[in-house]
């Protein structure tokens, strides 16, 4: 899941001019659940923006239930078939989603003008329905298999792989003592796993070139295609 | 050839000292610092942006040192640069006379005066000193040949009183196979924990020089037990402290740093003694415990 947070609403009003058509747009999966622009979040901002002399045209979370924003066939066909003449008098969209929903939105309206309503903080796991933890850095090049299947670069505050540093005190980190070092955390677990000796091996720098942006996936028949800087990565599904 | 691994490899029991190089341009202070260290220590490290609070660079610094016949250990971070110049500051370090290299994680910006600052750790710790041994073998890290090669003496920190101290040992040995050649430690105030360690890290063959940092107060150490990771002063010592009256504190931090030094010698190859400010205690410390040649 893209968790985000509402942008501050001083924030938002400042992206409007005087007069300025504004139709407001949320997503029914990752926004709703984080509940920054669920249907019941992105109604009430188009009346807190109302109130505050704001001219909102109209709002809508394309539906069927659950859907994410980031689906560009369905988000553009809802704005289009069903909103079709908001989306013509609209000067600007607001969009309630993370940044992929975001660009979505001015795919969808064939390059509107589109305003973040929302900081896009990171991808998580919705761990209870109020609470959502990071757990992945999306670096392109998996290596928890080898750390008892908690990620280094995420879990700790300097991404080390081959081990602690010496910040750590009573298994918390430098960085924020009530926060857990992630190497304490990946050592206690690999020694729950009897995989201690996993620590011992040597980790190679990353490959950085496979977390360079933009990167792009390509789905094809059994296959799929991940590129980056790194190059393409081809893998079959099926062999 | 380094001074310190002449030192080191000769069995000799090693004294190296610190200085911080300042925030600013002017170097009196600090090369004053060191002058003062002159014919007392073998190496001074030179610290990199320590506690990630924006300073002189430890290059330029061990640099003006190894210019006054003053032998430098460069203190090098993976905190703020990436491979690239990490590699690249390494081989300026060895045009410049520096053969010492302390190889470091380094203190998150979090914790420093540019809390926003991207924090890099292109490279950990480990990795680094391969990289440095890469280039000591005549390559760069991407295996393209170098047209002339140094010979780093490379050490490595490491933590003698964390709990637990196994991932600390497991990193250690790493950080010999990737080329690490001696070791510095956290501060050291538990003679027996650190016999303890030094038991553990037997088979290792590597020296181990002791760090001791000298005791100001009985609130120092307070604050050190509490925020800093890998210390933890005993309460007879911060008891002797307190009991010791403002005007006697620099003769008591002398005695417990000599104390301290003649409980770990029998069990290490040297003391690396950081004086923290008090730069004028150090040949004190030393004549007390009685390590001047």
């Amino acid at each position: 899941m893209h968790a985000t947070i509402q942008k501050p609403i001083d924030e938002i009003l400042g992206y409007f001019k005087p007069g300025e058509r504004v139709f407001v747009v949320g997503c029914d999966n990752c926004a709703a659940k984080c509940q920054s622009g669920g249907i019941p979040e992105t109604k009430e901002m188009a009346e807190r923006l109302k109130k505050r002399g704001v001219n909102v045209i109209g709002q809508c979370v394309p539906q069927p239930k659950g859907i994410s924003l980031c689906k560009l066939s369905n988000t553009k066909k809802v704005l289009q078939e069903e909103y079709g003449k908001e989306i013509e008098q609209a000067d600007s969209f607001l969009v309630l989603a993370c940044g992929q929903g975001f660009h979505t939105v001015m795919d969808a309206t064939d390059g509107g003008m589109v305003h973040p309503g929302c900081d896009t903080i990171f991808g998580g796991e919705t761990v209870t329905d109020d609470f959502i933890t990071e757990y992945c850095s999306l670096c392109g090049e998996c290596i928890v298999e080898y750390t008892g299947g908690l990620c280094p670069l995420t879990l700790c505050a300097k991404g080390l792989l081959n081990g602690p540093c010496g910040g750590a005190k009573d298994g918390k980190c430098e960085v924020d003592r009530n926060r857990d070092c992630g190497w304490q955390l990946i050592y206690d677990r690999l020694k729950e796993l009897g995989r201690l000796d996993e620590m011992d091996i040597y980790r190679e720098p990353k490959n950085n070139s496979r977390w360079s942006r933009p990167r792009s996936l390509t789905i094809g028949e059994g296959e799929a295609t991940f590129k980056s800087l790194g190059g393409e990565l081809k893998v079959s599904s099926k062999d | 050839m380094s001074k310190l691994k002449q030192a080191l490899e000769s069995g000799k029991f090693v004294v190296t000292g610190e200085i911080g190089p300042p925030k600013g341009v002017d170097l009196d202070k600090c090369l004053h610092d060191a002058e003062i260290l002159r014919n007392h220590v073998t190496a001074i490290n030179v610290t990199d942006l320590q506690s990630a609070v924006l300073r002189i660079g430890s290059l330029a610094v061990s640099s003006k040192l190894k210019e006054r016949g003053l032998e430098p250990v460069y203190q090098l971070t993976c905190r703020d640069r990436n491979r690239l110049a990490l590699q690249s500051d390494l081989l300026s370090a060895w045009a410049l006379g520096i053969e010492n290299v302390l190889c470091l994680t380094g203190d998150h910006p979090i914790l420093g005066d540019h809390t926003e600052a991207k924090p890099v750790y292109d490279l950990d710790s480990v990795q680094l000193l391969k990289a440095a041994s890469t280039l000591n073998q005549g390559h760069d890290m991407a295996s393209h040949e170098l047209d002339s090669s140094p010979d780093f003496f490379l050490g490595a920190v490491v933590t003698p009183a964390a709990e637990p101290v196994e991932p600390q040992v497991i990193k250690m040995k790493k950080k010999i196979n990737a080329g690490a050649r001696f070791f510095q430690t956290q501060a050291v105030y538990e003679p027996e924990k650190f016999e303890r360690f030094m038991d553990q890290i037997q088979g290792f063959k590597v020296p181990v020089i002791a760090g001791i940092v000298i005791l100001k107060s009985a609130a120092m150490a307070k604050f050190m037990n509490a925020n800093v990771a890998g210390i933890s002063v005993p309460d007879d010592i911060i008891q002797e402290m307190a009991e010791t009256a403002k005007e006697d504190r620099k003769k008591k931090a002398v005695e417990i740093s000599a104390r301290v030094i003649r409980q770990v010698k029998p069990f290490c190859q040297g003391v690396h003694i950081m004086p923290l400010g008090w730069d004028d205690l150090v040949t004190e410390v030393i004549k007390e415990a009685e390590l001047d040649a």
